[in-house]
Order: structure tokens, then sequence, then C-alpha cells
């Protein structure tokens, strides 16, 4: 639209909010560490064949139940005497897909009900009025409930995560949605007689956006963790598919005697988690108008 | 009188919301895959009890005559027949809801206790080494696997070093009252704590440093308070209200934990009741427990909206 360099040169830059983001993530050691965990577990997911030593599904039953270290087997064999390190290179797979895919698509439906809701009252109130008997049910007795009746199986697993993720992610772009409804700029738009979904899906849903994807990056550990869960209900993941959850829940009838079996994939997932989790308190961070200057600030002076 | 009021007032609000859950638990069973009736008798159901079945559950009526039916008899207290075990879904749940309760007492309690503890310990000395440990802990206790962390006591606390029983909730061939109860409630109610434990003393510890930072407390200082006094009278006191309703809502996530805890230390409750049920595909017991727990946290959460509300310094 306008030619750029014609700009002052020597205007502030304007700093968006993914500016915070990076600045804010990229500084903090803890966040960049926590990358780092997730981006070598993505990769390692993304490359099983390549990386496993044996195939997830190969057992050496002369071997079964034998500890770390065997010769061959890093992490040691499970009760068929499958191979624990490639099952959990492998498992990764789905343990990283059922946690995050169910958050992209609670977001994706949650993100127009929100909008949505915040610009027409009456929907809204009808929205959050839903909303609200949705979050009666604690978080992972819904997800139980509804995985139990669709029957065992990932598909129905995830969708009964994303039923239980809406009513969350919801209320935050809700509540973003609301403040911003009210600012000059939609105003402004309103007077220029910009059309209704235009106003909300063009202007707004940039500035609401922000909320709703901090939000999943704080939530993503706790769906990992519900979807082992559920997993390890038998509810999710069927074996002999390897995942982290079933993996647990397979190694649970044999703790007194094989501990290692149940142990190593418990660990992957509380790292996992943790990584989740730390990172989502620096993104959280870094876009509170609160921390994130000196979050920034701090990154300046290591600079 | 003031809190009669607001009690009440909440009262009648989380009415609507329960008649909510009773419509979303109703409906659930739509989700079944294929016939119903089949899918409760089974592929040898012979065709005369598959039609007896669908008159008797009304499953040849409207959707909205049959919610009024399935509401109508939970309001006399009858949620249906379990089908795995041929008796009223009621009767089985009863005495499992008391043991649940037992299980999520005594986790709310630890989660009260140490949440609170951590915050007050942690929040006046920030970013000291302390407040940098608790916060660590707090992190990694957010991030086990209740179901994991329970297999992890299970095998060194029960089965290794024997300091508690390995499962039940008394002692079977010598049950021992109150006492036996405590040693074998320990370890479950520790497990099903962990994570809420971390999130409580979190919220609070970062709206007490909130509340260390106000001029009040600035005020109090100049007076010549000591720390302990000021954390004490002032910063307690003022965190309490964001202490009780975060307390609150955990009564939710903990049934989240109990459910898992359960079936790891065989607790007699409601969630190892849910397990069973699941594995059998017993679908009116599902509901059941989906509607008892669903119930108890909506009550609990109006309690510690109370509570809240009580402890709020600014309704005095």
């Amino acid at each position: 639209m306008t030619d750029r360099s014609a700009a002052p040169a020597r205007r502030a830059p304007r700093r968006s909010n993914l500016y915070f983001v990076w600045r804010g993530v990229l500084g903090d050691p803890v966040a960049r560490i926590a990358a780092g965990i997730i981006a070598i577990m993505v990769l390692a997911a993304a490359f099983a064949p390549w990386i496993a030593p044996w195939p997830p599904n190969a057992a050496n039953p002369e071997l079964r139940l034998m500890p770390p270290g065997t010769p061959g087997h890093l992490l040691g064999l499970d009760n068929q005497g499958r191979d624990i390190l490639s099952r959990l290179i492998y498992g990764a797979r789905l343990t990283l897909v059922c946690g995050i895919v169910p958050v992209l698509i609670g977001a994706a439906i949650s993100i127009p009900l929100g909008l949505l809701g915040a610009w027409y009252p009456l929907l809204g109130g009808v929205i959050m009025r839903l909303m609200d008997v949705l979050f009666a049910f604690p978080m992972a007795l819904l997800a139980i409930m509804l995985a139990a009746l669709m029957g065992p199986g990932v598909a129905n697993m995830m969708i009964a995560l994303v039923v239980t993720l809406i009513p969350y992610n919801t209320r935050v772009v809700y509540a973003a949605a609301c403040l911003e409804r009210d600012q000059a700029y939609v105003e402004a738009a309103r007077a220029m007689a910009t059309p209704d979904l235009k106003i909300l899906f063009i202007e707004m849903l940039p500035n609401v956006v922000a909320a709703s994807v901090v939000y999943s990056c704080t939530i993503i550990g706790a769906v990992v963790i519900t979807a082992a869960g559920l997993s390890f209900l038998g509810l999710g993941v069927q074996p002999p598919t390897a995942e982290w959850g079933i993996m647990t829940s397979e190694g649970r009838s044999y703790i007194f005697n094989a501990p290692h079996i149940a142990a190593i994939p418990g660990i992957s997932i509380t790292i996992l988690v943790m990584a989740f989790n730390l990172l989502g308190d620096s993104l959280r961070d870094s876009l509170d108008p609160r921390t994130r200057l000196r979050l920034v600030r701090t990154a300046k002076d290591r600079t | 009188m003031n809190l009669v009021l607001f009690a009440l007032g909440r009262l009648a609000s989380a009415i609507p919301v329960l008649i909510g859950v009773t419509i979303v638990v109703f409906l659930s069973v739509q989700l079944v895959p294929g016939d119903i009736a089949l899918s409760i008798l089974g592929r040898m159901a012979t065709q005369d009890q598959l039609e007896a079945l669908r008159e008797s559950m009304g499953l040849d009526q409207p959707l909205v005559v049959q919610y009024l039916r399935w509401f109508g008899a939970l309001l006399q207290g009858d949620i249906g027949m379990s089908l795995a075990q041929q008796l009223p879904v009621a009767q089985i749940l009863l005495p499992k809801i008391g043991n649940s309760l037992i299980l999520m007492a005594g986790s709310l309690f630890l989660v009260l206790v140490f949440g609170f503890l951590l915050a007050v310990l942690s929040a006046p000395r920030f970013r000291s080494v302390t407040d940098r440990l608790v916060v660590a802990l707090t992190l990694v206790l957010a991030s086990l696997p209740v179901f994991w962390l329970g297999i992890v006591l299970l095998y060194f606390l029960a089965f290794k070093w024997k300091l508690f029983p390995i499962s039940g909730m008394y002692n079977v061939i010598n049950p021992g009252g109150f006492r036996d109860l405590i040693h074998h409630l320990i370890l479950p109610a520790t497990v099903t704590a962990a994570s809420s434990i971390a999130v409580v003393a979190r919220v609070t510890r970062s709206r007490m440093i909130d509340v260390l930072n106000e001029p009040y407390i600035l005020a109090a200082r100049a007076r010549g308070l000591t720390r302990r006094q000021i954390v004490l009278r002032h910063g307690v006191r003022n965190t309490l209200p964001t202490f009780a309703s975060i307390g609150g809502l955990q009564i939710g996530y903990l049934f989240g934990g109990v459910v898992f805890t359960e079936i790891i230390f065989n607790w007699p409750g409601v969630g190892l009741q849910l397990y069973d049920a699941i594995l059998a595909r017993d679908i009116p017991m599902i509901q059941g427990c989906v509607l008892v727990v669903a119930t108890v946290f909506v009550l609990g959460n109006l309690v510690s909206d109370v509570v809240v509300h009580a402890l709020d310094p600014r309704n005095d």
C-alpha cells in the first residue's frame, strides 16, 4: 500500500506481540532448553524408523523383562521382549500427536466461537451458558466419559479431548474479544460499514489469537498427560501400538519384578510435559505486559 | 445474613448448571456407536430381548420424552440398572461415593496444607534460593502423570520399603478402624494431591507476591512491624480469598486423579467402579459415576465460592 522506504527511518519500530514472544522466549535460557527438548523429541518421532535400533514390535522372548543395559538394548526389554528404547522413539509419535492435535483443533473451534459470542451478545449468552455446563465436569472425567462411550481408539480419544478443551479456550478467546470489541479501531471499522464478519475475522482476529495461542501452549502439557492417561485406561491407543501411556499401563503388571518397563515411559512423559509447561510459562510471561519488558531487557543485556 | 443470601444466590445459579449436566450425561448415550440395545445386550441377544429392552428404556420414544422419563426417575434416585451386576446403579454407587470422598478429603487436606506452606515459604523470599527451589518443585509436581507417580510410590514405599500397604482401604484379614484407614490413605492421597499442590502453591505464591508489593505493606513496615508479622497478618490475610478459590477449584481436578489412584491402589471408590464399568461397557454405570462426580464437583465449587466470599476482607 504505502512505500516503505518513505517511512521515517528513525521511527521506533512497532512492536508486535510476535516480537515479544520471539525475544522473550529466545532470551530465556530455560525456555530455550525446553524448546530444545521438545525439538529433539519431535525429530526423534519424525525420523523414528532411521533412529530406532529395532522395529517397535519386534519381540525377542528370550530376553523378556531384561533390565536397562542389556547388550543391544540400551533401555532394556519389556514383558514381550520388545526393545523399550525403540518403542519409546516410535511411541513419541502418537504421544506428541495426541497431545498437540486436539489443542490445535480445539483452538480452531474456540476462536470463532469466542469471537462470535463476544460480537453477538445473545449468541454469546447461549454459548457461554453451554460452556458453563461443560465446565461442571472435571476435565479428565469428561474426556473419560466421552471416550468410553464412543469406544476405544485414537480418533475417538482425540474427539473427546477436543470437546473437553473447547470450554476453556473459548472462555479465554471470549474474554480477549470482549476487550478488543471496545477498541477504537473496531469502532472505526464499524463507522466505515465494514461487514461484521470482516471486522471479526480480519480486524479483531490477530489481536485475539495471541491469548488463545498462549493458553494453548500452557495447556499442551496437561493434554499430553490426559491423553496418556486415557491410553493407560485402555480408552485411547490400543496395543500393540507403541505410545507412552499404554507402555506405562503394560508395565504396571510387572512393577514388582521389572519396574523399568513402567518407569521409563513415565519419565519420558514427565520430561516432555515439563518442557511444554516451561515453554508455556515463558510464552505467557513474554506476552504479559507486566513482565515482558523485563524479559526483553534482560535479553538485550545479555547480547 | 449477607453471606446466607449470597449462598442462596449461588445455589440458585447452580441448579440450571446441574440440569445441564443431566442433559449432557443423558445425551452422551447417543455417542455409543450403532444400536444401543444391541451394544448393551451383546451379539448373542435375540430379537425379542432387543425389543423388550428398547421398550423398557423407551428407545422408541422421542428424545425429549426419553429425557423427561430418565430425569423423573433420576429425581427419585433411580439412575438405572447396572448391566454388569444387574443391580440398581444407585445402590452400587452409594457406598463407593463415601469411599471416594474419604480419598478426596485426604488429598484436599494435603493440597491445602502443602500448597499454602510452599506459598508462604517462597513468596516473602521472592527470587531467593528457597523461592527457586519451591518453583522448581512445583514444576516437577505439575508435570508428573498421576498414574505413573502412583506406580513409582507403590513400588518404593509400599513394595520395597514396606512403609505402607499396597492396596485397598482396610487390612482385609484384620481390619483395624481409623488408624488402619489413615495408613492405607496416605499413599493414594499423596499421589492424587501432587499436581494440585503445585497449582495451589504457584497461584497462591504469585498472589502473595503481589500482595506484599502493596502500599499497605510498605506502611506496615514503616510502622516497624517485623517481616514475620507482616507476612502472617497482612500477607496471609489478603491472600486467603485467592487461596480458597484455587483450592476449591482443585476438587474437580482431584477427581480426575482419583480415577487413576483408585485403580492403582485398588481403592473401592467411584473411580475404580468407573474403570470396571468402562471395561464391561456398562453404560448406565458409566453415566451414574459421571453424574455423581459432576454433582460433587458443582457443589464443591459452590461451597468454595461461599468460603471465598466469606474470606474476602472487602465483604466484612
